[in-house]
């Protein structure tokens, strides 16, 4: 169970990162005008960049940090790399200034040195705008509750300072870099002075490096604000686990109440078709639950918003097209409030358990069919047990540890159904929240609800184990 | 079939068709293959047969390889179809007794595939008249023009397709007509109505199946590609290999399809193309899981032990000896994943994360969910998925019964 839900968040984590290239794209849409550059307007983009997807950890690599190790020779090769010249291709070109500008804080040591390195002089200029960019610490909502105001305010002015720092400079494609800010040598000194005065946050010694190498990860990064409850909505300005907090009750719920009803209406259906097997009745109940299974649930629930749900010039709906309670439910008497609740509930329900009767009525049948035939029904029926005695005592009890058995690959596979029902019904819970973050991209509310609605089905799959153990005296007798 | 009643195929073959369920199922398949192929001839602004003065000419034809016309690749594909599948059928037929049906499946396969690619390069020289032909579309003004001129003057003589609407274009105006509502663009009737856009409910139908039999083919094919690999390497070479996959197949088994899927269209595109692969490369589970089970069982028969001795190279043994023993596990799994891919495409446009430009029953049936009085925006896609989910589960479900020897004939 443990290794299966990690296995499903390392799954998790890959597809967050699936959004990388989509990302770059939308940020040089972002960030650049073509020819003459805004230095100001491309460290917007980068700072805006920064700030929106920090929260999901895509400023950061993957699964192994480097950044700790770069020494001054690795920055100003990578520098070099983001120089116009004669033979370099300019999309290259914007790939590595892009990678050096998301670098981070882990670079701002080696960036000052270099601006302070005389014999760089030509290096000044971009060294200067990558150290003002990777120094920079958006402020999220979510820091603002994580910080102290004194720290807030201190990041905040230093944020400001940063924009002070950048000396100008040209890139062109036939002198490569020169500096062109007159006040070249004021902004150098400024460098070291901000460099002296916020030492202690950018310093790296031996230890940072280490632990950013595996802490500083975009996989940790996500495993440590979901494990926390840290993750953000950068779009709904809201915590991800406190949306969630509020729906997935209603989600938990009718999957669970689907699922016993499924078991509910199956179970007696399967036998009552093993017992009259060869008739018309078990050849058409099969039939007509191999027809319904066939029936997309988003049709059937379509139908019943259309047949049942919608007002007609001829008379009211039967049922309400939307929510799980009616307007004013919450000043209603409890067994009012209940009828209410089961009112809204019926059709959703319906629609999500409708599918299930087919297969589970069907192992049933099989199931039941095996046990009727094998030779402890013959001894019961020889020692002059009722037949209803035979099927329900003896036969239905064996059965029922198949039956469980297949219950819990089930789950996963009618599981998934409740987005749309959600979504047909217009029900508030984890599937239309699941469905409205992925149709607006919002990362980090489509992790959080896709992990909790797996955990879900996991504790449901637990449950079916437990009720394994329950059912079959031979595991029981093993654990205790 | 006198020699092929002797084998066990050929016993399960003619069980299988005898089946009443599964001749229906075939029936509607084949059905809505020949809608899906034949679709230009159903829905097409562009007339079959012009004759004018200039003499007569088969404009629709000339269409069918117009990029503008048909950007999308899988409808080059159905396009190609137009003329390969009567042709192919006709070679079937021909070939009946000399070449092994195996055989003819091949170089069916390889003909279309060889085809399209050759249909992706630009062959013809610019310039002149055939450049018009390949990828100037006709503009809608002209179209009206013309079906205007055919409607109100018998001068001219033309074929028209069924309909003769576009469905990729909206008529401007004709919003949630009522089936058998005349278009005033082209003076002939909405079919099957039009929807909340203003496209043609019919048009849009009938290029739907091309996308869901495309995607029901493509992921599913997909899907037993990497099921396939993974579960004949786990079950053959076992040890650390199998205990590995096995976790990876549980995982994959464990998370709810949908959700996968969903999550993954949300952090991608969404064009028709990503929700292929997607489909494809989330739904190898349970043929991996069957795939595993078969080679397992056949992995001690002793073909196999015969093939070791006479030292065939693993990789030989694995998909040359053991895969075509354990066919029908995967032929069944196919059926139904044909279904579930289909369901799953439509359902995702549904849910308004589909491709938005490509004709999906999933879209149709949205905007029947948001119109909710409108009943053709309800009743004819979602009736059409269910006919065709339908046919495919019979099928499947025939296949399963021929094919188990366990039942009971």
């Amino acid at each position: 169970m443990v290794p299966t839900f990690l296995g499903i968040l390392v799954i998790n984590f890959g597809v967050l990162r699936l959004q990388g290239p989509t990302l770059s794209e939308e940020m040089d849409k972002s960030i650049r005008n073509d020819g003459a550059r805004n230095a100001d307007l491309v460290a917007t983009g980068v700072e805006n960049y920064l700030g929106r997807f920090r929260s999901t950890g895509l400023d950061l690599p993957a699964l192994v940090n480097l950044r700790g190790f770069t020494d001054i020779d690795d920055v100003v090769a990578l520098l070099r790399a983001t120089e116009r010249g004669p033979a370099v291709l300019e999309h290259e070109r914007n790939r590595a200034e892009k990678d050096l500008w998301l670098m981070g804080r882990l670079l701002v040591e080696p960036l000052a040195a270099i601006v302070a390195d005389d014999a760089l002089a030509e290096l000044h200029g971009p060294a200067s705008m990558a150290l003002s960019l990777c120094a920079y610490y958006p402020l999220n909502p979510e820091d603002l509750g994580r910080l102290t105001p004194e720290q807030q305010r201190q990041r905040q002015t230093r944020n400001h300072a940063l924009k002070g720092l950048r000396i100008e400079y040209a890139n062109t494609r036939e002198a490569g870099f020169a500096t062109t800010d007159p006040d070249a040598a004021g902004k150098r000194a400024a460098i070291a002075a901000f460099w002296q005065a916020n030492r202690e946050d950018f310093a790296r010694d031996g230890a940072t490096a280490w632990r950013a190498l595996v802490v500083e990860t975009g996989f940790c990064d996500f495993m440590r604000k979901l494990f926390t409850g840290t993750l953000y909505s950068h779009q709904r300005k809201q915590w991800v686990f406190s949306l969630i907090a509020d729906r997935w009750h209603v989600t938990f719920w009718l999957n669970f109440a689907s699922i016993a009803i499924a078991w509910c209406i199956s179970i007696p259906l399967g036998i009552r078709s093993a017992r009259r097997l060869g008739t018309f009745e078990d050849a058409a109940t099969t039939n007509v639950l191999f027809l319904l299974w066939s029936v997309p649930s988003f049709f059937v629930g379509t139908l019943f918003l259309h047949h049942l749900c919608t007002d007609t010039s001829t008379g009211k709906a039967w049922f309400p097209n939307r929510g799980m309670s009616s307007e004013g439910a919450l000043w209603l008497s409890t067994p009012r409030y209940l009828l209410d609740l089961l009112w809204h509930a019926f059709l959703p329900l319906v629609t999500l358990c409708y599918a299930s009767f087919t297969s589970l009525s069907r192992y049933m049948r099989a199931d039941i069919l095996e046990q009727l035939r094998s030779d402890y029904v013959r001894t019961a029926r020889a020692k002059g047990c009722a037949e209803d005695r035979v099927v329900y005592h003896h036969a239905l009890r064996n059965s029922m540890v198949t039956m469980i058995t297949l219950g819990s690959g089930l789950l996963a596979e009618l599981f998934g159904g409740f987005v749309f029902v959600e979504y047909i019904f217009s029900i508030p819970g984890l599937g239309s929240l699941l469905l409205d973050a992925a149709r607006s991209n919002d990362a980090p509310l489509v992790m959080g609800s896709t992990v909790v609605s797996v955990g879900l089905l996991l504790i449901g799959i637990l449950i079916a184990d437990v009720l394994y153990a329950v059912a079959d005296p031979r595991i029981r007798s093993r654990y205790g | 079939m006198a020699e092929a009643a002797t084998s066990p195929l050929g016993l399960a073959l003619g069980y299988f068709l005898r089946m009443h369920s599964v001749r229906i199922g075939l029936g509607v398949l084949a059905l809505f293959v020949l809608v899906a192929i034949y679709a230009p001839f159903l829905a097409s602004e562009t007339a079959i047969v012009w004759r004018d003065a200039d003499g007569v000419s088969f404009p629709l034809f000339a269409e069918l390889f117009n990029r503008r016309s048909y950007p999308q690749r899988h409808d080059l594909l159905f396009n190609l179809l137009v003329f390969l599948a009567p042709a192919l059928a006709i070679a079937w037929w021909a070939l009946r007794r000399r070449w092994r049906p195996w055989r003819r499946v091949l170089w069916s396969l390889a003909i279309v595939t060889v085809a399209w690619i050759a249909c992706q390069v630009p062959m013809l020289p610019s310039g002149g008249s055939w450049q018009a032909v390949w990828n100037d579309r006709p503009s809608p003004e002209e179209t009206v023009r013309r079906h205007r001129a055919f409607a109100a003057d018998d001068a001219p003589g033309a074929v028209f397709a069924l309909v003769p609407h576009r469905y990729d274009a909206p008529y401007q105006g004709a919003i949630l007509r009522r089936p058998g509502t005349v278009n005033e663009s082209s003076g002939r009737a909405f079919l099957l109505g039009s929807d909340a856009v203003g496209f043609d409910v019919f048009a849009r139908m009938v290029f739907g199946a091309r996308i869901s039999l495309t995607i029901g083919l493509v992921a599913t094919g997909l899907s037993l590609l990497i099921g396939t690999i993974i579960g004949a390497l786990s079950g053959y070479l076992g040890g650390w290999v199998d205990i590995v996959l096995q976790r990876l197949v549980e995982i994959m088994m464990c998370f709810p399809t949908f959700i996968l899927v969903l999550t993954v269209i949300a952090m991608t595109s969404r064009s028709i193309f990503i929700i292929m692969i997607v489909l494809g490369l989330t739904g190898w589970a349970g043929t991996a899981r069957l795939v595993r089970g078969e080679f397992l069982s056949q992995s001690v028969r002793e073909y196999v032990t015969a093939a070791h001795a006479l030292g065939l190279p693993q990789w030989r043994i694995m998909f040359r000896h053991i895969l075509p023993n354990s066919l029908s596990p995967l032929l069944i799994s196919a059926t139904f994943g044909v279904a579930g891919s289909i369901f799953t495409e439509s359902g995702l446009a549904f849910l308004g994360l589909g491709d938005p430009n490509a004709p999906s029953w999933g879209l149709l049936l949205n905007q029947g969910r948001e119109n909710i009085a409108y009943s053709w925006l309800i009743y004819i896609p979602g009736l059409a998925v269910f006919a065709l989910l339908t046919a495919l589960n019979q099928i499947g479900n025939g296949l399963r019964e021929a094919l188990d020897p366990k039942s009971q004939r």
